[in-house]
C-alpha cells in the first residue's frame, strides 16, 4: 500500500521477539517493531509518559517528504480503530495528489464524494454532498 | 494523568529517526531509518502503544 508501519513501544528489540513468538495473536504481524527503550522518539512525538516511562497509543502519519500529515493519541485504555486509521492514510495520500480537493466525514475510498471548497459551496455544503 | 511534553505539529518537518527493530517476517533484529523510507518514496506510519504483553 506504499507505507511503511513501524510499531513502537518503550521496550527493546528482544522483548518484541520474545512477544511475537508467544502470543498467537501477533502470528500474522508483518510489520518491523521499533524499539525505543531511552523515549527519545516517544518523546519527539510528544506520546512519552515520564510518569510511567510508556508511550501512549499514538499513530502519526509522515508523507514521503517527510511532513507530519496527522496525528491520532488514545490514552492506555482506549485501543484504536484501524478502519480509521485506513481511511486517514488513504484519505492523506488521495489529497496529496488533490491538493484542491477535501475529503468529508463519509469519505471511505477513493471514488468517493470529494469537496472543491470554494465561495460557491458557503451554505450549501448539503447540496455539494447530496446533490 | 500522563506527564507528556510538546509534539510535532501537524505540517511540521520530521527530523529523521532510526530505530533498531525486531522484524517478524525475518525472524531477526534490523535497523530502520526515516531517511531510507523517504528515499523509497514511501508513507511512514507510526504505530506507539504502550508495552509488549498487553493489547495494543
Amino acid at each position: 500500500m506504499g507505507a511503511e508501519v513501524i510499531t513502537v513501544s518503550t521496550d527493546t528489540q528482544f522483548v518484541h521477539l520474545a512477544w511475537q513468538n508467544s502470543e498467537k495473536e501477533l502470528r500474522d504481524v508483518k510489520y518491523p517493531m521499533g524499539a525505543d527503550p531511552t523515549g527519545k522518539l516517544s518523546r519527539q512525538f510528544g506520546v512519552y509518559d515520564e510518569n510511567t516511562g510508556l508511550a501512549l497509543r499514538g499513530t502519526f502519519i509522515i508523507s514521503p517528504d517527510g511532513t507530519l500529515f496527522n496525528s491520532e493519541v488514545n490514552f492506555y485504555n482506549l485501543g484504536r480503530n484501524i478502519d480509521e486509521l485506513m481511511r486517514k492514510f488513504k484519505a492523506n495520500m488521495y489529497l496529496a495528489r488533490k491538493a484542491t480537493e477535501a475529503c468529508p466525514s463519509k469519505w471511505k475510498d477513493e471514488g468517493d464524494k470529494t469537496l472543491e471548497p470554494t465561495a460557491k459551496m458557503v451554505g450549501k455544503v448539503w447540496e455539494a454532498l447530496n446533490e | 494523568m500522563s506527564e507528556t511534553t510538546n509534539r510535532l505539529q501537524i505540517g511540521q518537518s520530521v527530523p529523521d529517526f532510526e530505530l533498531t527493530t525486531y522484524d517478524p517476517t525475518q525472524g531477526d533484529f534490523s535497523e530502520i531509518s526515516l531517511a531510507e523510507l523517504k528515499n523509497q518514496g514511501k508513507w511512514t506510519i507510526l504505530f506507539f502503544y504502550p508495552a509488549d504483553f498487553t493489547f495494543v
